[in-house]
């Protein structure tokens, strides 16, 4: 040790740091010590099988590896409850998982009675799909969960692992909320939705199997909104022969709200 | 039970989306730690452009103000990586990043660049600057005192006029290369973020410049703040041309960080990205208030008219100081938004474009209200310690003391 700083010493004696200011000369010192210092340390603070495989610990695998398993699989359910996920397999939520309402399982799995399964009952889990969202698909079953039956818990009316409606929908608003509300403030409110869309009565039942039609050609618009159309509202009126001929009415005129541009 | 907490957790914040949000998205990942970390590295760099401008562009009338503008400097830059480690957790892990660099990491370099910032420039700048004062205060001691200022000194004791001519050229050399350095720290805390591509709101190459000229107006205005607050707190009196001179400084930088601003607003409004709409309505609804008037009308067009009117007109010494003192508050309150607006502004709209989610701050925790604002105050304490150690104005209060003797 004693040698190093002779050494040190001898080499700051000998060379031009010895005409150089004191101040120079003590920085140079605690230059070096730093560096040594981080240089020693460094060695063995870095894991050995650091950058084995890449910028990172090998071990780290293992470690991942090790972590415990929270959640246990669709597939794991199966084996003792068939009934309940042969119900899901066949209905609307055949395509999620046990665990997105239960919560994770794996604990379950182990030990069945120590770790009971989440019932939630809470009317706030099946808003996080079905609460009303302006951009959610048309179609998909949409809820205001303050005024759909604010006092019940969802599962009362619906069982989830088969969850079509209690009855049939009275109303197209159920599923079509996004149209239904934009139509409520246009001018096409009083229009019925089936005066444009003519639906067989199983669309309720199987909506994607049975579709409701659209109107397909200018002339049905045209029955409000030309000229000598016998209508008594306040319809705007065209030409149909002269207003823009190539195109069909929808690709300009949005018939939900027809107003906006 | 887990489901059953998410589900608590979001469903107040589903309430306040609009349009459509990835899932991902309901919850803001970066908080107010966030927003605190590059608004304490500007403060830093800032107060320490402050100070060169003493040291290399020879403005004497800032000389009051050029010690005081280095310990900020310090005080801050110690805190400003603690909200970081905070919101990263681990912080015992933090010096890995030096032990194992990992060049593709611009967040990783960042240790770098702080750490040369903190030992190469700023405390070696300190350290020739308060040398002489170190050797004294350690001659003047005695026992612990006195080997905790010899430790501080390095054991140095050369105090002759030689040595101090260069512990002046010194200093005035580290302060050339502390400024592209303090340009590098806040430029590169803004690169942070404009190398964000996916996120239309940060992704723009002004970022960087944006924020090194708002990093120089919070310092500035930070100084006039303590220098304020600090020089009655000593019994002594605000110098008053020198007090004008910082307004000045804040002033035109202001200027600058407006303009480029603008600049930025204009080439996106110009550009009108596929973003821009859902960038609209993020500012026109969940931003109005802390980018419209907080932002740019409380923290820069009333500061900079109220510096501007006291520039025009003849106003008396002691309401300048209040209007100065005023806008130097405005200008904090000004930038923090600033920052706010870019961290948390970024984080509210969907990458889909179409919609807009909300940040809900909580008080307790460790991405609390209550920790943010004890990290805000700790630069302030660690800076009073400063003064307390390295007595700044000894020299100054030396000479006083002495001029009244003679009297």
């Amino acid at each position: 040790m004693l040698s190093i700083f002779r050494n040190i010493r001898g080499f700051m004696m000998n060379s031009w740091l010895s005409k150089a200011p004191e101040q120079i000369k003590l920085l140079v010192v605690v230059v070096i010590l730093v560096i040594s210092a981080f240089l020693i340390i460094r060695p063995l603070l870095i894991p050995d099988d650091f950058g084995e495989l890449g910028h990172f610990r090998t071990g780290a695998l293992n470690d991942a590896v090790a972590i415990e398993f929270k959640y246990a699989g669709r597939a794991s359910c199966v084996e003792c409850h068939d009934d309940m996920t042969e119900m899901l397999a066949a209905g609307y939520h055949k395509k999620l998982s046990c665990e997105v309402c239960h919560g994770p399982l794996a604990g379950h799995i182990e030990d069945s009675d120590e770790n009971e399964p989440s019932f939630p009952r809470e009317r706030t889990l099946c808003p996080v799909c079905h609460e009303y969202l302006s951009s959610r698909p048309t179609g998909f079953p949409q809820i205001v969960s303050q005024s759909h039956n604010s006092l019940k818990s969802c599962v009362t009316c619906h069982e989830p692992h088969d969850p079509a409606p209690p009855e049939v929908p009275s109303e197209c608003s159920a599923c079509h909320g996004e149209i239904s509300r934009s139509k409520a403030v246009s001018h096409h409110m009083d229009v019925e939705c089936e005066f444009c869309h003519t639906t067989p009565e199983l669309h309720k039942i199987s909506p994607r199997q049975y579709r409701p039609d659209k109107p397909q050609n200018r002339e049905f618009c045209g029955q409000c909104h030309t000229k000598n159309a016998s209508n008594d509202t306040d319809a705007p009126l065209i030409n149909l022969a002269t207003h823009e001929t190539r195109y069909d009415c929808w690709q300009c005129h949005y018939p939900h709200l027809p107003e906006a541009r | 039970m887990i489901m059953e907490e998410i589900v608590q957790h979001l469903t107040p914040l589903l309430d306040e989306v609009t349009g459509y949000i990835f899932p991902n998205e309901i919850e803001l990942h970066w908080g107010l730690l966030v927003v605190i970390y590059p608004y304490l590295t500007g403060l830093v760099a800032g107060a320490f452009i402050l100070a060169s401008l003493v040291k290399v562009f020879n403005v004497k009338e800032l000389q009051p103000t050029y010690r005081l503008s280095l310990l900020t400097a310090l005080a801050f830059i110690i805190i400003a990586p603690l909200p970081l480690l905070a919101h990263l957790g681990h912080p015992e892990k933090s010096f890995e990043i030096f032990l194992t660099p990992n060049v593709n990491s611009a967040m990783a370099m960042f240790g770098f660049v702080y750490a040369w910032y903190l030992m190469a420039v700023l405390l070696l700048e300190l350290w020739f600057d308060f040398r002489k004062d170190l050797i004294l205060m350690a001659n003047e001691s005695r026992g612990i005192k006195k080997w905790f200022y010899k430790t501080l000194s390095l054991f140095s004791k050369d105090i002759s006029d030689k040595a101090v001519a260069f512990d002046h050229k010194a200093v005035r050399v580290i302060t050339i290369i502390g400024i592209p350095s303090a340009f590098l720290l806040h430029g590169y805390v803004g690169f942070l973020f404009g190398s964000i591509k996916a996120n239309p709101w940060w992704s723009s190459v002004l970022i960087p410049i944006v924020f090194l000229f708002s990093a120089i107006v919070s310092g500035v205005a930070l100084v006039i703040l303590l220098y304020m607050i600090i020089t009655p707190l000593r019994n002594k009196i605000v110098d008053m041309i020198c007090l004008d001179k910082l307004a000045s400084y804040l002033f035109y930088i202001m200027i600058v960080d407006f303009s480029l601003e603008i600049l930025d607003f204009i080439h996106r409004v110009y550009e009108s990205e596929e973003s821009i709409k859902i960038l609209a309505s993020l500012v026109q609804n969940r931003l109005f208030s802390s980018l419209v008037i907080m932002q740019v009308l409380i923290g820069m067009i009333i500061p900079l008219f109220t510096i501007a009117g006291v520039k025009t007109f003849k106003v008396p010494a002691d309401l300048r100081k209040l209007l100065y003192f005023i806008s130097a508050i405005l200008v904090q309150v000004g930038i923090f938004s600033t920052r706010w607006n870019v961290v948390i502004g970024g984080q509210l709209f969907s990458k889909s474009f179409m919609g807009l989610t909300t940040y809900k701050m909580t008080f307790f925790g460790l991405e609390g209200l209550l920790v943010s604002i004890a990290l805000l105050i700790m630069p302030f304490i660690i800076l009073w310690m400063l003064i307390k150690i390295l007595k700044p104005w000894r020299a100054e209060d030396a000479a006083v003391a002495a001029h009244s003797a003679s009297q």
